[in-house]
């Protein structure tokens, strides 16, 4: 053997990859190069660095993307010839005036498109129309940047305007925009035959969602074949740079009454500049395509992020699209980094310029403004990327509240890119995480916001910034989206509004959202405490605190059953802009919370709180026991209300007692069941003796068919009014279970009774316990855990799942929206927490996918991979999905079936559970503004069998809130009742029914009947339901219904109001 | 639902009528299904019983006493035998019978006691059993003319059409109501008088406590005897139970596996092994990557965006309203 060092030598490739050389390094795997040298070779192994799966996911994505440039050229080069043609065969048209103009143009059906403001009657300079200096075709079409199936991609011509119509003095007031508005209205009305022949609708539409800039856009009318869009464009030369420097000021006169003269006009001058340099910005994508090989790929990866999260080039949208990224990653070859370094490299995979252009976006900070070759003054606050060589702040259209969404989205993707255990491509590029609802922590709607771009941008900078400082460090980021007007018919005006007003959306700060008191400044402080009356008017007030300071605040009222941000709202949106009528989202959730929550909405409640201390105040009692022969070592929470997620406090909670392990125990079930029975009966005097109890404890029986399974439990009416039920962990159990598993001499039922008395074994004094725990210190970690738990587990049970899904399944489910955010960041809201739960039950293909949750942050990849393994063996195990269907595992629980198996719930239960959030998530997108939060709670009986009325009397009105629920509800409520009158039926008729059920005040209990048994077939001893002759044939028999609910109604004979039977077979 | 009656080879059908309640107000038919009770491996009693098929869920031995000796008037019952009541006690997994030649002499003493052991049991928490629907019967008749006589009134009111009705006149007094008051004596049983509760624990345990002593005694006895070799096994020390033995065992292998760790990339070729190891797990795992696309695009179709257009297909789909949904996923029964 050699020595390995220089073999290693041998190995080692360059470090980016030899020229021409397919690059596919991923950034991830050059990181963690760095760090262990070894593992180039390995991934030099494994196939050239295409190991991960990530990068197989995203080729496949590429490929999908891709255009199909070939096929395009050859389906539109016709038309694109005939149009270009028509064009240039236009004739010219004479100087005259505006009216004239307007006047010749309206005979042949057409609408100048002016921009806002029209040009009055009385201007002097004249429109005009020559043959166009150049007509090229631009753009993503022509660089095949753009991606296939994001949004329609059409074909952009720009016609380049001949200097000779413009004069000198043209860039100041809308003198240009005037004249290019005439232009494009002259081209409709030529090319309209021509168009109209080949199969196009001719009409106006506007570039970037700038109603400065009219285009011409020709819409197909047949399906299949692309837009195009004719652009006007200027020669680069004809306004000199310096004339629309962002700081320039070009709009004079008072034509707009609120911009003064002098003050900066940087939209309109870019505007302007953006007409100058379309030509040389293609040019310069096309040579940085040449340049670098992936940079292609990188732009569709790009336009695929961007587009996913709701980032468009029109101002409204954002102002960053895949122009402005294609742009930015051609001056980011030239420079970008520190000291004037290039952020990217032509030899970089496109992954590899991805990543660096999101690490770049979310690390620099643009409202330091980024010069390339000049530096010139800039507005500040909104961010800057100014290319000196074009004279152009490419960023012109962000706006301060886009940038900040814009970092903020890369700044998380970022994360999931660096993040080991998971590769993340789906959150990154797959889902559209632009779902307002799922991404905002409360939504504003306000109608009456919209204008022509250059007021529409000034009114939402003002409700930017009053909504900034009024919220103040109560929201992380506030979002304003609009939707750009979109075309119009070249017979009509330029429309003033697009039909939807503006929305907000509002990302909360957990922790300073309920604060009551604001302060403002201090008396002293003369210049401040003005503007701050200025700001709040009479809402703010002098006071003095117990420090002694004497502060201008705002004092919001707590218990209005009004949050806080709203009657921020509401005042501010009164003083500053006279809007009282808006639409907001997010608060009903809450609401809703507290109308089904016992009016509990935070962990911290005092219902929670008092169930917390009475639990430590039995563990002392119970520690210091002394007539108990075995010491105690430990007593666990194992119920919902010890670890903050029960909806209504109510109901015994569950506790679980270890003593010091003994080898007096027998080593027999029975005997063991027994030696528990006498424990609980000697716990129960010594806790009566110290006075810890308000009555006598009882020992209760439970699983009395099994004598394998835990018999006994101890109630403990505690003094506090909480009710605890204790039962004994003696861990010797699960070994005696294992091993008799193992016993080859037993029948099969016995096993299967083995098999089921450990998993109960595991759940009751395992998992139960350690979920609570973990949930314990999770609840505290996420303040809004506890009420997302909690609202969810309201859902289940208002779809009637709670016969059919664990309440620690619907934790679980809850957790990982909280602990694996991703592609958002960890919920702020009730809102977010359960509609993004939702979303991802939604997406959850649980035939095939494992649900993996992280809880005490030790979800190492070796812990997901053991996970994937296990999860494979149960599908293999039990490929029909008979005992589990949905597989949950947790880091604490890698077993993954705890709360699942034993058709917790069936397949068809799973089918329907996601088919529910399915139609859910479908109702979120159809009203993203004005959903009526109660139609996602409403369930419809309709589609079941029979539906079982109960009494009403039997659920008193229990309205009247009793200190301590918990233990006065138990006696009283029916909840137990029905509960074992649910499982009695369900156990007589498990072959032939599916009976689904709500939490305690649910007043109804809906069936299924087994379609199977409705079938006729030959009877056989197997067949175990109830039968009778089926019409048809001598020998066939179905199920007797009629027998079978008539028993039902004996069963719960005084429970029952009445039984509805459906009869869905006519 | 007519009365028209279904033929089962071998098997008689009874139409019972179940009265209207005040929740259906029609009444319903059941249909019990009647033989000879003809075992694969017959006992004394099955010539003089009759093996009955689909008892409503709510059947006590009552109820068949009953429908034969008052309603058919034929046979006297002399007991009933539900199914899923085992008719052995089930043996308890304990820790004394993994070895059965052991077991065989022992007989003599612990194995009464064991019986009494089964016999203890605590006190039930329903006043009145519950029957699986479909489930069957045993009943054991008096004598094999009361047996024959009941099949053939039962074959006699099912050809005539003689109404039956479930339970009619059985004297109140002697059967728990079912309902709410079923479900009310179940919450009260569930919590036992702490006197019942403390008699069965200490009578189980002193049995308990005896049939050890016995085994141990036995056990002993068994010892001391010389095997055919002539040797007698020793014994000494406490006996460790085989479930401490398994736990000593396990953490010798531990400790074992952590003294072996220890050398770990100590000669060069183990770090080279190890390498390749690295290197060979990676090749898998892209090899498995590659089948895990190929099996995601199967099932999904392409890596696609999800857009705007393909949720407003989907939502075409769905119904506008959560409240109209409709569930009839026969396909996953």
């Amino acid at each position: 053997m050699s020595d390995p060092s220089s073999k290693r030598r041998k190995l080692s490739p360059p470090p980016n990859g030899a020229p021409g050389y397919p690059t596919a390094t991923d950034q991830k795997r050059s990181a963690t190069r760095n760090k262990d040298g070894r593992s180039a070779e390995l991934a030099m192994a494994s196939g050239f660095y295409k190991s991960s799966f990530f990068k197989l996911q995203m080729d496949e994505l590429l490929e999908g993307l891709r255009p199909n440039h070939a096929s395009q050229v050859a389906k539109s080069q016709e038309s694109l010839h005939q149009i270009k043609n028509a064009i240039e065969t236009l004739p010219d048209k004479t100087p005259q005036s505006v009216f004239d103009a307007e006047k010749d143009l309206r005979a042949s059906g057409l609408a100048v498109p002016w921009p806002e403001p029209r040009p009055s009657k009385e201007v002097k300079y004249s429109m005009a129309y020559a043959k166009p200096a150049n007509i090229n075709v631009v753009g993503s079409f022509a660089l095949q940047t753009g991606a296939r199936a994001l949004e329609l991609r059409p074909i952009d011509l720009a016609v380049t305007m001949p200097n000779s119509l413009f004069q000198e003095k043209d860039y100041v007031n809308f003198r240009y925009f005037h004249k290019r508005a005439y232009y494009m209205a002259c081209l409709a009305a030529g090319i309209q035959d021509v168009a109209n022949n080949l199969g196009f609708d001719v009409k106006f539409s506007t570039q970037d969602g700038d109603s400065l800039r009219p285009l011409v856009l020709l819409e197909p009318q047949a399906p299949g074949s692309s837009q195009i869009r004719i652009l006007a464009a200027v020669d680069p030369t004809l306004f000199p740079i310096s004339r629309t420097l962002p700081m320039k000021s070009n709009i004079r006169q008072g034509f707009s009454a609120s911009s003064e003269i002098g003050e900066p006009t940087s939209f309109y001058n870019a505007s302007l500049r953006a007409d100058a340099t379309v030509s040389l910005y293609h040019k310069s994508i096309y040579s940085a395509s040449q340049k670098c090989e992936s940079f292609k790929d990188a732009c569709i990866l790009g336009r695929t992020w961007l587009h996913q999260r709701g980032f468009r080039t029109a101002f409204q949208n954002g102002g960053f699209g895949g122009f402005e990224w294609t742009v930015l990653l051609s001056l980011l070859f030239e420079g970008g980094g520190p000291a004037g370094q290039p952020v990217l490299l032509p030899s970089y995979s496109c992954y590899q310029i991805f990543k660096a252009t999101v690490q770049f976006l979310a690390g620099r900070d643009l409202t330091t403004p980024l010069f390339f070759n000049h530096e010139v003054s800039v507005p500040s606050g909104v961010p800057v990327v100014y290319d000196g060589r074009r004279g152009l702040n490419i960023l012109y259209k962000m706006t301060s509240w886009s940038y900040a969404t814009l970092r903020h989205e890369a700044s998380t993707t970022l994360k999931m890119l660096n993040e080991s255990r998971e590769d993340n491509f789906d959150k990154v590029f797959i889902l559209k995480v632009d779902e307002p609802a799922l991404r905002f922590d409360r939504l504003i709607t306000i109608k009456s916001f919209t204008g022509e771009t250059l007021r529409a941008l000034q009114e939402q900078t003002k409700l930017y910034n009053v909504l900034t400082k009024a919220l103040g460090d109560r929201v992380n980021l506030v979002s304003i989206a609009s939707d750009p007007v979109s075309t119009w018919s070249v017979k009509s005006k330029q429309p003033k509004k697009s039909n939807e007003g503006v929305s907000v959306g509002l990302l909360l700060n957990a922790e300073n959202v309920g604060r009551v008191v604001d302060h403002g400044p201090a008396a002293e402080e003369k210049e401040d405490s003005t503007a701050f009356q200025a700001f709040w008017g009479e809402k703010s007030e002098l006071r003095r605190f117990k420090d002694g300071s004497i502060l201008e605040s705002l004092v919001w009222s707590e218990n209005s059953g009004d949050s806080i941000i709203h009657q921020i709202l509401v005042y501010i949106l009164q003083r500053h802009f006279g809007i009282v009528d808006f639409g907001f989202l997010g608060d009903d959730y809450d609401e809703r919370l507290r109308a089904y929550g016992d009016n509990i909405l935070a962990y911290s409640s005092p219902a929670f709180q008092s169930a917390n201390e009475a639990f430590k105040d039995l563990e002392t009692s119970i520690r210091t026991m002394d007539e108990v022969p075995l010491e105690v070592r430990h007593l666990a929470p194992a119920s919902s209300l010890l670890r903050y997620t029960a909806v209504r406090p109510g109901g015994p909670a569950d506790v679980v007692l270890q003593f010091e392990s003994s080898s007096r125990w027998p080593d027999d079930f029975a005997a063991i069941q027994m030696t528990k029975i006498a424990f609980l009966l000697k716990i129960g005097d010594a806790l009566e003796q110290a006075g810890a109890t308000a009555s006598p404890c009882r020992v209760g029986l439970e699983n009395e068919s099994s004598k394998i399974i835990n018999n006994a439990y101890l109630d403990i009416p505690h003094s506090s009014g909480i009710l605890f039920r204790l039962r004994i962990h003696h861990d010797r159990e699960q070994t005696l279970l294992e091993r008799s598993l193992k016993d080859r001499s037993m029948s099969p039922r016995e096993r299967e009774e083995a098999a089921f008395a450990l998993f109960s074994y595991k759940k009751t004094f395992v998992q139960i316990p350690r979920l609570t725990q973990a949930l314990r210190s999770l609840c505290t970690r996420f303040p809004l855990l506890s009420p997302t738990i909690r609202l969810t587990k309201h859902w289940f049970a208002s779809h009637m799942f709670t016969a059919q899904i664990n309440e620690e399944l619907i934790e679980l489910l809850v957790i990982r929206t909280f602990t694996q955010p991703n592609p958002w960041e960890c919920p702020s809201s009730v809102m977010t927490g359960f509609l993004r739960t939702l979303h991802s039950l939604s997406r959850w293909d649980w035939q095939q996918e494992a649900f993996i949750v992280d809880l005490g942050g030790d979800l190492s990849p070796d812990v997901t991979e053991h996970i994937r393994t296990r999860f494979t063996a149960w599908r293999n195990i039990d490929p029909a999905m008979n005992s589990v269907a949905l597989f949950v595992a947790s880091d604490i629980d890698p077993e993954g079936v705890t709360w699942t198996q034993y058709e917790m719930p069936s397949k068809v239960v799973a089918g329907r559970l996601s088919s529910l959030t399915n139609a859910a998530i479908g109702l979120i997108r159809s009203k993203p503004h004005d959903l009526d939060i109660s139609e996602l709670f409403d369930t419809s009986l309709a589609p079941y069998d029979f539906v079982i009325h109960l009494r009403s009397k039997l659920f008193g009105k229990s309205t009247s809130a009793p200190k301590f629920k918990n233990l006065a509800e138990s006696r009283a409520s029916m909840g137990p009742t029905i509960k074992s009158f649910v499982c009695d039926v369900q156990s007589c008729y498990s072959q032939s029914i599916l009976l689904f059920r709500g939490d305690d005040r649910c007043p109804v209990i809906a069936g299924l009947w087994n379609p199977q048994t409705l079938k006729p077939r030959s009877w056989n001893l197997k067949t175990a339901y109830s039968t009778a002759p089926a019409p048809g044939p001598e020998d066939q028999v179905s199920i007797n219904r009629s027998a079978v609910i008539n028993e039902i109604a004996r069963l719960g004979h005084g429970l029952i109001e009445h039984i509805e039977v459906h009869d869905h077979s006519k | 639902m007519k009365a028209g009656s279904v033929e089962i080879p071998g098997y008689t059908t009874l139409p019972v009528q179940f009265p209207a309640t005040s929740l259906t107000p029609e009444p319903a038919t059941h249909y019990l299904y009647i033989r000879p009770h003809e075992p694969r491996i017959p006992d004394p009693d099955s010539t003089r019983s009759l093996f009955i098929v689909n008892v409503p869920i709510d059947t006590t031995e009552l109820h068949l006493r009953h429908l034969f000796g008052t309603q058919l008037s034929a046979g006297r019952v002399e007991r009933v035998q539900f199914e899923d009541v085992p008719t052995k006690k089930r043996t308890a997994a304990t820790s004394t019978e993994t070895n059965t030649s052991k077991k065989k002499r022992k007989r003599v003493t612990a194995d009464d006691f064991e019986q009494h052991l089964d016999a203890i049991s605590l006190p039930s928490t329903w006043d009145r059993k519950l029957q699986k629907s479909g489930a069957h019967a045993i009943v054991i008749f008096a004598d094999r003319p009361s047996m024959e006589s009941s099949l053939k009134a039962s074959t006699k009111a099912a050809k005539r059409g003689t109404s039956i009705t479930w339970g009619e006149n059985l004297p109140s007094d002697r059967l728990p109501a079912l309902g709410l008051s079923r479900y009310a004596a179940h919450e009260r049983l569930q919590y036992p008088e702490r006197g019942t509760l403390l008699r069965a624990v200490n009578e189980f345990m002193t049995t308990f406590s005896a049939v050890s002593e016995a085994r141990k005694r036995e056990d002993h006895k068994r010892y001391a005897v010389p095997d055919e070799d002539g040797f007698v096994t020793v014994q000494h020390g406490p006996k460790l139970n085989s479930v401490a033995r398994e736990d000593e065992m396990r953490e010798l292998l531990e400790k074992q596996k952590k003294k072996g760790e220890g050398l770990e990339d100590f000669y060069r070729f183990q770090s080279r092994e190890k390498r390749k190891e690295r290197q060979n797990r990676l090749l898998k795992r892209f090899d498995e990557d590659k089948k895990k696309l190929a099996d995601i695009k199967a099932r999904r179709g392409k890596i696609r965006v999800s857009t705007f257009s393909s949720i407003q297909s989907s939502l075409a789909n769905l119904s506008r309203s959560l409240s109209k949904l409709v569930y009839r996923s026969m396909a996953f029964w």
